[in-house]
């Protein structure tokens, strides 16, 4: 057993601990790169012009500000789920592969709260929605659905940062212990905290992170249905409805499980981690997609069925968003979000690395456009007529959400270079009860 | 006079060798004992007597005080402290501050349940007397080791050795007291 625990803990550590990493790392992360610095001139622009350099106007009040920043909340929402979902279904101790769902929901939430801080206008006074003791003597507006955002995307994020750095600890030990380099010695040595391995240890540590990553799944859920109540509680005739959140909820999931099946797929074939992130994790990914696009399928129905039942107003508002000058992303969204993905019917579909790539950046496109649609269609035809118009995004929005696709890109190449992307410890007990059994 | 060592430890190939011998120190009188391993051995630390029943308690009483000051909080500001009416409609809200009142108590017991964990393990704690031990790296791979600790009442250096030698182990070694 001895010798293969070695064997797991090489495969897996000699990626950050190797001195090269090939030419495609370099090149993807300078591509990358290129966006993030795109990303900080749309920002620096955005903040010494104002919104004006974006395409909103009334009626659009939201744009492509809104769109990505539900977009990237999807997905940071599915990838939590996901890694929820790996530690409540075993009772042993296999949940290595939620090690990279974690990051991905991390560095996705950090893209999505970019978007509601610079789309206030004046994003340096972002804090005002803190309840903190101001000299104004005003308190923020606890019944307005804008603040529990930010308590959510404060959450979320400090929950799931916190959860994946206790995650990595023992980890990290391991790559201190291995470093061959003194400054690599150091830096991990640091950020382990000392960990030594003690069995007490490991009982604590294992009882208070299974303990959090389940606490996650009602806050995603909640902070799911947080956006959602942002477009329900509004009096757009589209968006003035019950069934918001639920839709926002189910498509938010499927788009997120489908990123970590596109992330898990490339990394099994960029890294040779198959061994890790075997044909059942992945076959249980694919499974998980298929029946969220299922879940989004009724709930497209759903809408059609409750338009037809609504009142004159909000049922034009609908069908405008589907037949209107915005049916285009309607339509396209139902053919990249929900029958695309029902090639994941056939197996052999669900374990091909290409069918993963496919069918991951179809949902991701197809409820990106879903998030248009509902903006942007939803907007349009508004209870003003002489206001009715079109809207498309400018350069500097564009930019900006290019420069968070390009800091997501890179922060999940760096953390692929620097730490392990499976958990080491995990595949290290399985590989002794496998032996032993 | 030389410091009293931090203990004696010994290194074993696997799992179950480690867990035989913590039996056979426990069988021997020995109470103060730490083992050392590169993933979670639960049943390990069952026989080691470790109850971590106080992690869901943490979890609990945090989210219940962040809960209750999240809606205090929110209560006070929007219908005592800056009481605004909109559209005539209730002061204190209750439905409107459920949604950040569940976050916020997520918020604490997370936070609490994982600041709480390095507070109950000491770390971080970056020199321990156990790093002296020649080979205990590879405690975090792909060895087990046990240490008999030299505060234990039964500890005496060259029968601890002795009787950790006699339980088939890769070797035995002393473990100096930090400086």
């Amino acid at each position: 057993m001895s010798s293969e625990a070695q064997a797991v803990t090489n495969t897996v550590a000699d990626v950050p601990l190797s001195r090269r990493f090939g030419w495609i790392w370099w090149v993807a992360l300078l591509a990358s790169g290129a966006l993030v610095l795109l990303l900080g001139y749309t920002l620096i622009s955005v903040a010494i012009l104002g919104v004006g350099v974006w395409g909103v106007n009334i009626p659009f009040v939201w744009g492509f500000d809104l769109i990505n920043y539900a977009w990237w909340i999807g997905i940071a929402n599915g990838a939590s789920l996901f890694a929820a979902i790996l530690v409540l279904r075993r009772h042993d101790l296999r949940t290595a592969v939620n090690r990279f769902a974690e990051g991905v929901a991390f560095f996705a939430v950090i893209c999505a709260g970019i978007f509601p801080i610079v789309h206030l206008g004046r994003p340096w006074l972002f804090y005002w929605v803190f309840p903190y003791p101001a000299t104004f003597q005003v308190w923020p507006q606890f019944r307005s659905t804008l603040t529990w955002d930010f308590w959510a995307i404060s959450t979320h994020a400090i929950v799931t940062s916190l959860l994946w750095y206790v995650g990595l600890i023992p980890d990290l030990a391991t790559l201190r212990d291995r470093a061959r380099t003194r400054a690599g010695k150091r830096l991990y040595g640091v950020f382990a905290l000392g960990w030594r391995g003690s069995v007490r240890d490991w009982a604590y540590h294992q009882r208070a992170y299974r303990l959090v990553a389940i606490l996650v799944l009602p806050l995603i859920l909640i902070m799911q249905s947080t956006v959602a109540f942002e477009f329900a509680v509004t009096l757009v005739p589209d968006w003035h409805e019950t069934r918001q959140p639920l839709h926002f909820v189910a498509t938010g999931l499927a788009q997120g499980l489908s990123i970590v099946l596109l992330v898990a797929v490339l990394l099994r074939w960029g890294l040779r981690l198959g061994r890790y992130i075997d044909d059942e994790d992945v076959d249980l990914l694919g499974r998980l997609v298929l029946a969220s696009a299922l879940v989004s399928g009724y709930l497209y129905l759903d809408e059609i069925a409750s338009a037809l039942l609504a009142e004159p107003v909000p049922q034009e508002a609908t069908f405008n968003r589907i037949t209107g000058d915005y049916a285009g992303l309607y339509w396209t969204s139902i053919v990249y979000s929900i029958l695309i993905p029902q090639l994941l019917w056939l197996k052999a579909a669900r374990r091909s690395t290409v069918a993963g790539i496919f069918v991951g950046i179809s949902i991701g496109v197809g409820v990106w456009f879903d998030r248009f649609s509902i903006i942007v269609g939803g907007l349009q035809t508004d209870y003003l007529p002489s206001v009715w118009r079109t809207y498309a995004p400018t350069l500097p929005e564009t930019g900006l959400f290019l420069g968070t696709l390009g800091l997501f890109a890179a922060l999940l190449l760096l953390f692929v270079r620097f730490l392990p992307v499976v958990s080491m410890f995990e595949t290290r007990h399985d590989e002794h009860e496998e032996a032993s059994s | 006079m030389t410091r009293a060592p931090h203990g004696v430890m010994a290194e074993f190939k696997t799992p179950d060798a480690l867990l035989a011998a913590v039996r056979a120190a426990k069988r021997a009188g020995y109470t103060r004992l730490d083992a050392y391993s590169p993933f979670p051995l639960p049943d390990l630390a069952g026989e080691l007597g470790v109850r971590t029943t106080v992690v869901p308690w943490i979890a609990f009483v945090a989210g219940l005080i962040g809960a209750g000051l999240q809606y205090t909080a929110q209560y006070w500001m929007n219908a005592v402290d800056y009481p605004l009416n909109v559209g005539g409609r209730p002061l204190d809200s209750w439905p409107a501050f459920i949604p950040a009142t569940l976050i916020v108590a997520i918020l604490w017991a997370g936070a609490a349940t994982l600041i709480g964990l390095l507070l109950i393990l000491r770390l971080p704690r970056l020199h321990h007397p156990v790093f002296a031990v020649h080979g205990f790296e590879r405690a975090s791979n792909d060895r087990f080791f046990l240490c008999i600790l030299g505060d234990d009442p039964l500890f005496e250096d060259g029968e601890t050795r002795g009787f950790l030698e006699a339980q088939s182990p890769m070797m035995v070694r002393e473990v100096p007291a930090c400086g």
